[in-house]
């Protein structure tokens, strides 16, 4: 998931861009300094309970390691650039991204099916902008 | 038929996804953030939509 790479456009139609990880804030800081990422708020939840209540799921074996989701997920670090970067936590865990309203209603969902599934940027910005112009 | 060995707690059988309807549930968590404050929730959404991103690493 590189949404905070994305941080300024989020900042742009009017959206608040949260990360939520696993571990510690010490990991979150690290996090923040290798990644630049200045200003931005990243949340630790050690014990995943925010990760069960936005249905997130834990990973089979195949969802983290088949040969078509490593090909997959390899393909879009190339295309992206990206360098995984260190699991902390549970291994099997799953993420995803929720658009929240302001009168907390769900705008927008998508929780990873497996470790290679993440939501088009665009869709999640676009999916954001509607969010802030019905506010 | 053999069967994999549950291999850092990867989940045996396949799950499916939850999403809720209602950010209700989560309003009420309090985490901390990188500096150690306690953070509520649903206080990131009370002035705005909040685009909330659970991460599998960091990275």
């Amino acid at each position: 998931m590189q949404l905070h790479r994305h941080r300024e456009d989020f900042d742009r139609v009017g959206a608040r861009l949260v990360v939520i990880g696993q571990g510690t804030p010490r990991h979150a800081e690290h996090f923040i300094e290798e990644y630049g990422l200045d200003g931005m708020q990243v949340l630790v939840d050690p014990d995943r309970k925010t990760y069960e209540a936005a249905g997130a799921k834990i990973a089979t074996v195949d969802e983290l390691w088949h040969p078509r989701i490593v090909a997959r997920g390899t393909k879009i670090a190339a295309t992206d650039r990206i360098v995984q970067g260190r699991t902390q936590g549970h291994a099997a865990q799953l993420g995803g991204v929720l658009v929240v309203a302001r009168d907390g209603s769900i705008a927008w969902a998508h929780m990873s099916d497996d470790a290679s599934d993440n939501p088009p940027t665009e869709e999640v910005l676009q999916a954001a902008r509607t969010a802030a112009d019905t506010a | 038929m053999p069967k994999f060995p549950n291999v850092l707690g990867a989940a045996m059988k396949r799950q499916t996804t939850n999403p809720p309807e209602r950010a209700d549930e989560l309003a009420d968590f309090v985490l901390q953030d990188q500096n150690g404050e306690d953070v509520r929730l649903g206080d990131t959404w009370s002035d705005g939509p909040a685009v909330l991103v659970w991460l599998r690493h960091y990275g």
